[in-house]
């Protein structure tokens, strides 16, 4: 997210605005307004960095007069407030950056910016007023959704501390800065510092607003931080200065959001599951990842990751898996991107998911068994870490869950939450509203579920449900259910709650489902479990293969063995008829007919 | 969480008196307690100091040692096999100080910490007459933030990595939090490699030394020789042999040939 500070008149001022290092400076050269620059000296700009771009506000001032300010106060961005046409903009484009700013309310009609499309490179769009903005008000910022144009905006219009917050609710790809200016200043055109300062706090990291987000140092509550080897610390600290600059540049999301759509094949539906509804006695929706190019939720991650890897200049790819899923998806696209790929996979993972193997060698990555420990997906993590640890400089290490070190969590989530954001909107379309009274998701190390509840945190109505993995019952000593099982300590770089011995050695889970054999969860999952945010509740193996089935008789989808664990938690549950109930799908059950066949002998 | 702020106040422990004695070519050894068998921690220790040992890292076994390589990977594996645990460590450590003077420090992954109770560790460690320890996946934010006040309050030294990769500034900070040492990677790798002298570790090498720290510096990961020790030598005080001692250990007789090891690596 790019900010611009605009009205700045005073030297002082701007210096101590410029020290703080914003994208854009705002300077407005109209003189019917308290922040007119009148006869500031072009000096007063001279110091300001070069990264920095100077724009001047105009609002319908002559050409002339604009080109000759250009000059003398050496602006690289010009900002056209008033009712400039779309010729008067193309007459500047390409001598200096041109933003074209409207005012808007509720009945905007978004098609008049498309005359500009071809003569801008952004728009402004401000509270309307009849002054030409500065009126310290906020306009309904859900209009956005009907701008579809592929021209970053800048948003601007009554910005302040209080509101603030509410940003991360625009999720729209085109969102590119934030203008901040009246609600930050101690008079006009002063700015007050300590504000701002917080202000850019807060949109640097956009998530420290989220109530249930990670902190500037990595943790939600007590989990999460980066407990890495000194040896994986340039790694890991390249990726938490770059990933959110780098997810939140348009260029970034138009790319993500192209392959999501014609690659992957999203969104994913939403499927009102009829035969369902009726035997459970409520609404239930079926999010249909399993829809997805190669079957599941991980290939939205595995795309993210690859475009984010690609802009940090990284030559080649390391994965974890342990089903599978992950190691398919992160081979295909490293196919895609044409990129080397390593996938570490236990040795006995290796053995039983024995298809996945063959399809990621087909797809052109190297599958390294991991020989180490109990040979399954602790150990292919650990020694995908290991990797990492000798390649540290041309190597990007693509992890499959809500996991590891800070940034991992946190990136992943974002990656997946697209889960949500496209679920309150097929909401709206099949019941009128955008949020469901249940939201149900399997747990492996939690990246399907944490993006099925991603925009739902906040909606402190909706009852979030994770189902773990019992394998044949919590107390049957071959099981994954973490939460009833593990306690706190550390695992793969993060503070979260694992399966583990008194002494604090990790101890093997077992479940039938290959992808949700983890030992710990997700320490975004660890937290809300520990404050009761979203339930925790598991399922054993036989129930799982018993939903697994009835779904493939009762809807015709036949579910990841995964994914069944979430379906059979409905069984357990009480509903009104008036109930949504929204349950992730997160993959389809082909890789798991052998597993479905052995155990129904069909 | 609580991030008391960090005062250091250490009064000196035997780490401290051994590098103000001497400042060139020490050796420390590093092993994994519980391998091959259990109960021989103090008398590996015991052996070691009278072969010439300057200093020792007992290792305490983890199933997950991300930082090391196939001979540690082993060590760690089959002492967890024998039934070594934290509390059985101190158990064996309780005649530690009858019968070995050296600095000792343990070595090992922080869950098991977690676990035992990170104070309740410390208090235990420095009661038994541990005088550091170093925690490869404790790094300095969360340290010097989150646990470093029990380290200090029992005169326990942590001990940070530095890698090739690690920024001045990042060097300066770990230089600032230490008291005893900092412990030098020869490369950006896990343990068990070979020290490998190409230009840039060399540079690397030359460069910490011009940064005049206040620690003295102890390189490790890849010292297995007197070819190797002798050249670690030349940029810091002294070096750390693990791997190869661990492979000592799965030999028979391996308590006879301790001297000729030592001796091999330092004559
Ligand atoms: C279909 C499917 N669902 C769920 C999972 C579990 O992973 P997570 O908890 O990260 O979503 C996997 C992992 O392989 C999977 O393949």
């Amino acid at each position: 997210m790019k900010i611009k500070v605009c009205g700045l008149k005073y030297p002082d001022n701007i210096e101590a605005v410029a020290a703080l290092k914003p994208d854009y400076m705002g300077f407005i050269c109209y003189d019917r307004t308290p922040r007119y620059i009148d006869t500031l000296s072009a000096d007063a700009l001279a110091t300001i960095p070069a990264s920095i771009h100077k724009t001047g506000v105009f609002v319908n001032e002559t050409a002339e007069v604009i080109s000759q300010l250009i000059d003398q106060y050496g602006f690289d961005t010009i900002q056209l407030h008033g009712d400039e046409n779309a010729e008067f903009a193309a007459a500047f484009k390409g001598r200096v950056t041109v933003i074209k700013a409207f005012g808007v309310d509720n009945d905007f009609d978004f098609d008049k910016l498309n005359a500009y499309a071809s003569y801008v490179d952004y728009f402004l769009f401000d509270t309307k007023t009849s002054i030409y903005g500065g009126s310290g008000k906020t306009f309904n910022w859900r209009i956005l959704d009907k701008y579809t144009l592929n021209i970053p905006f800048f948003l601007s219009g009554g910005i302040s501390l209080d509101n603030i917050g509410e940003l991360k609710n625009i999720t729209h790809p085109q969102f590119y800065a934030v203008d901040l200016n009246s609600q930050f200043e101690d008079e006009p055109g002063l700015k007050n510092i300590p504000k701002l300062e917080k202000a850019f706090d807060i949109i640097k990291n956009r998530t420290l607003q989220m109530k249930y987000g990670v902190n500037e140092h990595g943790y939600y509550g007590d989990f999460g931080g980066a407990y890495i080897p000194e040896m994986l610390y340039p790694n890991v600290e390249e990726l938490r200065q770059q990933y959110l600059n780098i997810i939140n540049d348009p260029d970034f999301k138009a790319e993500f959001n192209d392959l999501l759509k014609n690659y992957v094949g999203r969104p994913s539906p939403l499927y009102h599951a009829k035969r369902y509804s009726e035997k459970y006695g409520a609404n239930i929706f079926f999010k249909r990842e399993d829809l997805n190019h190669t079957g599941s939720h991980k290939i939205n991650n595995a795309i993210g990751q690859i475009l984010l890897a690609k802009r940090l200049g990284k030559k080649r790819i390391i994965a974890e898996t342990g089903a599978g899923q992950h190691g398919v998806a992160t081979a295909t696209v490293c196919a895609l991107m044409g990129i080397e790929c390593v996938v570490y996979m236990g040795e006995i993972d290796m053995a039983r998911q024995a298809p996945n193997v063959s399809r990621m060698k087909m797809l052109g990555a190297t599958v390294r068994p991991a020989s180490s420990g109990s040979k399954t997906l602790k150990d292919a993590t650990n020694e995908a870490l290991r990797d990492w640890i000798a390649n540290p400089v041309d190597t990007h290490y693509i992890i499959g869950s809500v996991v590891g070190p800070y940034p991992y969590p946190d990136m992943v989530a974002r990656f997946q939450s697209i889960i949500s954001e496209e679920t309150k909107k097929q909401l709206v379309e099949h019941t009128g509203k955008e949020l469901p009274e249940y939201v149900l998701a399997c747990v492996g190390g939690g990246s399907n579920a944490m993006g099925m509840f991603y925009h739902f945190l906040d909606d402190e109505q909706v009852k979030l449900v994770a189902v773990e993995a019992a394998g044949k019952g919590v107390d049957s000593g071959h099981s994954a259910a973490t939460t009833f099982l593990g306690n706190e300590g550390v695992l793969h770089g993060s503070r979260t709650i694992l399966m583990q011995t008194p002494d604090g050695q990790v101890v093997e889970p077992y479940s039938i489902s290959a992808g949700l054999d983890y030992p710990g969860i997700g320490p975004q999952h660890a937290h809300l479990y520990k404050i009761n945010r979203a339930q925790y509740v598991s399922v054993t193996d036989d129930e799982a293969m018993k939903a697994g089935l009835l779904c493939s008789q009762m809807e015709g989808i036949i579910p990841a063995i995964e994914s069944s664990h979430a379906l059979a938690q409905l069984e357990k549950m009480k509903f009104n008829p008036t109930d949504n109930v929204v349950i992730c799908l997160s993959g389809r059950g082909d890789k798991d007919l052998d597993t479905f066949i052995k155990y129904f002998g069909y | 969480m609580n991030s008391e702020p960090l005062t250091i106040s250490y009064t000196m422990n035997r780490l401290n008196q051994l590098f103000a004695a001497k400042k060139e070519n020490l050796l420390s050894i590093y092993y994994t307690a519980g391998y091959p068998a259990l109960n021989t921690t103090v008398d590996i220790a015991e052996a070691l100091e009278k072969a010439g040992a300057d200093f020792l890292e007992v290792g305490f076994p983890y199933s997950d040692p991300v930082a090391d390589g196939p001979t540690i990977q082993h060590s760690s594996e089959q002492a967890l096999i024998n039934g070594m645990t934290l509390d059985h460590l101190f158990e064996e450590l309780t005649e530690l100080r009858k019968r070995v003077t050296i600095p000792i420090l343990l070595m090992g992954y922080f869950n098991p910490i977690v676990q035992y109770g990170i104070e309740r560790f410390c208090k235990k460690a420095a009661e038994l007459g541990v005088d550091g320890v170093i925690v490869p996946d404790l790094p300095m934010y969360e340290y010097e933030a989150l646990y470093s006040t029990h380290f200090i309050n029992n005169n326990l030294s942590n001990i940070f990595l530095v890698t090739p990769q690690t920024s001045p500034d990042r060097i300066r900070k770990i230089d600032e939090l230490s008291n005893s040492f900092i412990y030098l990677l020869s490369s950006s790798s896990i343990t068990g490699g070979s020290l490998q002298l190409t230009n840039s570790i060399e540079d690397y090498y030359k460069r910490i030394k011009a940064m005049e720290l206040k620690n003295p510096t102890i390189i490790g990961f890849g010292i297995s020789d007197n070819a190797t020790f002798k050249k670690a030598c030349e940029y810091a005080n002294g070096a750390i042999v693990g791997s190869k001692f661990v492979k000592l250990l799965a030999e028979d007789d391996y308590m006879k040939k301790i001297p000729a090891f030592i001796q091999n690596i330092r004559p």
